[in-house]
């Protein structure tokens, strides 16, 4: 192969091995990765935008739509804003549904995960496997909520639906189903020989490269970065959990912060999962489910608030974060959304130097990335505009922001 | 004699259609099973077919860059070459047609021919995905065509030592003498190791996971085969269907040329067709085995990791499987 | 490989895990495909039944609206839309989100959940 030439290849922002738009440009050297480039911001979908032109209320359910997988922690962070700045008190009981809700959702996302991993080694079998696994969650899912994906079951002050004493017979079910296949999956992925082959020692993230790039969620955890936010800044029901952050030490006896140990992670938290919604199923008080029941009610609370808050969630890809200022409007003033794949996208280029053409799918699916939720922006003009005036641009917008209305207000770019 | 060949133009075509309707109802065939062992309920046995209308109908892009008579003349390169395996098999009992006419490395050779069209095909078709596909196919027969030859050389020696005074690389010579009647216990050991490693030999000629790197869906979209469309693509598909049952054929005529016939004390046509009906159940075990079951059973391996696969453990085994032999030749004469 | 090579084996063996479609092929239109199917001309796979509360189409009653406009304050996707001359909404279900704000807001019930879920089509009628 030629020795020394380097040629380029695009992956993405169509190509089978992402599903969702993001250019990776790659300099190749024969079977190498030299240098990759990320070419963010090819889906830009203006939900803020769109945000700050509806009442709370609605927001609450755009907020579901940022992300189709893990929507309980988007509508969740913008919640716990909104109840922030209106002061309103979440019953105990509807904490405690909102995690059930979000660790079923934490369930459904890792185990969805495992299987689009499975499918960018090529390994479609068990793709199918376990995505029929995943079904267990999905039917507790519509049966709790009344749909499989889109809960719409978290709403400002409270939850919008609660959960009976003869509904913890299905969950209780579920838990168990997923208690007995989990050595069944842990064999299949971790103990496979062609799987270790081509998960062990790819995309290796170090510890001190996951600090400095600020990568979350299991990606900084499979790099021992212990970092959860359900452990360090509890919030709903978590504080009664005792939730520990989970590092492949646990299974695997050492942290080496590749691919094969973020598998090992996200098989770890799916049982972790089950047992915090276990203990929610024993620890649930009694009381009522929303603040108040009347929605007209909330919708009018909700109208003319002052100030601004922040709402943090530990999602099933890391931390999300949602910023909302309110200045007496209807509709919020400002409304910022960072999802994880925000942090942890740049840990690919440590990550895929040195990788070769084959890991970049895995080492691209190893993050779990989510575009739609990551891009923020879209620039028409990128090639004219160059770093330094981006950034001016960016600081005069966030300044405008800072200062509140009077100053101009719109287009968010 | 004239009329021997006429007869042999006319049977062409037969073969060929043959050929071409039992490696799209294989190919059928292995998604379902595929499929049902996935739990899902899968397509009709018939959709290759359907596939095989769908692109014949379908428009036949050529890149602007792309080599254009290359382009073109590949994929029918491709079909020529593995209909062509086709003549110089037993099929379904009878004699190959091209017998006395070449031997089994004219059939390595012919194998290679598919895999090569779809190489200069890569090549031709100027995409960066494409090139790197082109590559990595070439590196994946460099490997198998090692471990593979050793083990058709190895059956060679054998049938040379045994049965002095045949063409000892005739195939049809091959499939009238079961090799297993030739050799002591130590040398069925060995014949068992190279029977094995022209089945793990089978998924990297016919370029299914885990050796599919050369196509590799999620890695380089499907390689060399990316800039192909409409009829060219319908080819390619066609060749590796029919490549499937040629190949499943030729290991077949070497390890497994028993027929039923003499079994069940047939006679006539009703010995022709159970010989066809065994002979078809023989070539959904080895297909099933071969293709169906490691497809499914398996990620995709890395191409530094084929060539180790293929180099390193392939060919060690079959050189095992040469020495057991030999030492089995050994120690029958030594017996004698 | 061990271990999933024998999932795959034994799952050979057994039936297939997917739901089958209601309908062998995707019918032209729904609605004439159900009919057809209470006809008895089409056959269909009976649905696997969804769960109490499922949250399906959105059923309007037209004549219990007074005309409140709640519903419109709700809707995060505008699915409903006030009629000012006739004093009722109209309501488009391709926009619809399902969150289920109307319903819980409507003070008349005059919108209501059903369990309906083959909602797919070509056509918006």
């Amino acid at each position: 192969m030629s020795e020394g030439k380097t040629f380029k290849i695009a992956v993405g922002p169509v190509h089978p091995a992402l599903k969702e738009p993001v250019q990776l440009n790659c300099e190749i050297e024969g079977e190498q990765v030299k240098h990759v480039d990320i070419e963010l911001s090819q889906v830009h979908r203006s939900i803020e935008w769109i945000g700050t032109r509806r009442n709370p209320v609605q927001v609450v359910f755009l907020a579901e739509k940022i992300c189709g997988i893990c929507n309980i922690c988007h509508t969740l962070c913008f919640c716990e804003a909104v109840e922030s700045i209106a002061g309103i008190e979440v019953p105990a009981r509807a904490h405690y549904i909102r995690t059930i809700a979000a660790e079923l959702e934490r369930i459904h996302s890792h185990i969805l995960w495992a299987g689009v991993a499975a499918h960018e080694l090529g390994f479609d079998s068990v793709m199918h496997y376990t995505w029929k696994l995943r079904e267990k969650v999905l039917d507790t899912t519509e049966y709790l909520t009344g749909n499989r994906i889109g809960k719409a079951i978290v709403t400002i002050g409270g939850t919008k639906r609660d959960i009976e004493e003869k509904q913890f017979g299905k969950i209780r079910e579920a838990c168990n189903y997923y208690r007995q296949n989990f050595s069944r999956l842990r064999d299949i992925f971790l103990k496979d020989p062609i799987i270790k082959a081509r998960a062990r020692d790819i995309g290796i993230l170090r510890r001190d490269d996951a600090l400095s790039l600020c990568a979350v969620g299991p990606t900084a955890r499979a790099s021992g970065v212990k970092k959860d936010v359900r452990q360090d800044e509890a919030y709903a029901a978590y504080p009664d959990l005792d939730v520990k952050a989970i590092t492949p030490k646990e299974l695997l006896g050492e942290i080496r912060g590749d691919v094969y140990d973020r598998i090992a992670v996200r098989l770890l938290e799916v049982l972790q999962s089950v047992e915090l919604i276990e203990k929610c199923l024993k620890q649930m008080p009694e009381g009522k489910i929303a603040y108040e029941s009347k929605l007209a009610k909330v919708l009018s609370d909700v109208k003319q608030l002052k100030g601004e808050a922040i709402g943090r969630h530990e999602a099933p890809r890391g931390e999300v974060f949602h910023y909302l200022k309110m200045v007496g409007e209807e509709t919020p003033y400002s409304w910022k959304v960072r999802a994880p794949t925000y942090n942890n996208i740049l840990s690919w280029i440590p990550m895929l130097k040195g990788a070769q053409i084959a890991d970049i799918p895995i080492v691209a699916a190893s993050i779990d990335p989510c575009m739609s939720c990551t891009n923020r922006a879209a620039i028409a003009d990128g090639k004219e505009l160059g770093n330094e005036k981006l950034h001016r641009l960016s600081v005069e917008k966030t300044r405008s922001l800072k200062k509140g209305p009077g100053s101009e207000r719109g287009n968010c770019n | 004699m004239n009329e021997l060949i006429i007869y042999q133009l006319a049977s062409v075509p037969a073969i060929a259609a043959l050929g071409i309707i039992l490696g799209l109802l294989f190919k059928g065939i292995d998604r379902v099973l595929a499929a049902r062992m996935q739990a899902r309920i899968g397509p009709p046995i018939r959709q290759p077919f359907r596939d095989l209308r769908k692109l014949m109908i379908k428009e036949n892009i050529v890149p602007k860059n792309a080599v254009r008579f290359v382009f073109n003349g590949m994929p029918l390169l491709a079909v020529a070459a593995s209909i062509t395996i086709l003549l110089y098999v037993p099929i379904a009992g009878f004699l190959p047609l091209m017998q006395g006419y070449g031997d089994l490395i004219l059939l390595l050779y012919l194998l290679l021919i598919p895999s090569l069209a779809l190489v200069l095909g890569g090549f031709a078709s100027a995409s960066p995905y494409a090139s790197i596909g082109a590559q990595r196919e070439m590196v994946s027969m460099i490997s198998y065509e090692l471990p593979l030859a050793v083990a058709v050389a190895s059956i060679a020696w054998l049938f040379s030592r045994a049965m002095p005074g045949i063409a000892s690389f005739s195939l049809a010579a091959i499939a009238a003498n079961p090799v297993w009647e030739l050799v002591g216990p130590v040398g069925f050991i060995g014949l068992l190791a190279l029977f094995l490693i022209l089945l793990a030999v089978m998924p990297g000629e016919i370029g299914v996971i885990p050796f599919d790197t050369a196509e590799a869906e999620t890695e380089i979209a499907s390689g060399m085969l990316v800039e192909y469309s409409g009829r060219n693509l319908a080819l390619f598909y066609l060749a590796d269907a029919v490549k499937t049952v040629g190949f499943a054929s030729i290991l077949i005529a070497i390890f497994l040329p028993y027929g039923i016939s003499g079994t069940l004390s047939l006679q006539g046509a009703n010995a022709v067709a159970a010989d066809a009906l065994f002979f078809l159940l023989k070539l959904f075990i080895v297909v099933f085995i071969g293709r169906v079951l490691i497809r499914v059973a398996v990620p995709r391996l890395r191409i530094t990791q084929v060539v180790k696969a293929y180099w390193g453990y392939a060919t060690i085994a079959a050189l095992c499987g040469l020495s057991l032999i030999a030492l089995d030749a050994i120690l029958l004469a030594g017996g004698c | 490989m061990t271990a999933m090579l024998r999932e795959l084996l034994k799952q050979l063996f057994k039936r297939p895990f997917t739901n089958k479609f209601p309908s062998k092929r995707i019918p032209e239109s729904v609605n004439g495909f159900l009919e057809k199917a209470e006809k008895g001309k089409a056959k269909i796979n009976p649905a696997i039944p969804v769960p109490e509360g499922f949250r399906g189409r959105i059923e309007y009653y037209r004549e219990k609206c007074i005309g409140c406009q709640l519903c419109t304050k709700v809707c995060p996707a505008d699915a409903i839309v006030f009629l000012p001359k006739e004093k009722k909404v109209e309501y488009h279900l391709f926009r619809c989100s399902f969150c289920g704000q109307c319903v819980e807001i409507c003070p008349v019930k005059a919108l209501e959940f059903t369990k309906e879920f083959l909602l797919a089509d070509y056509k918006k009628d």
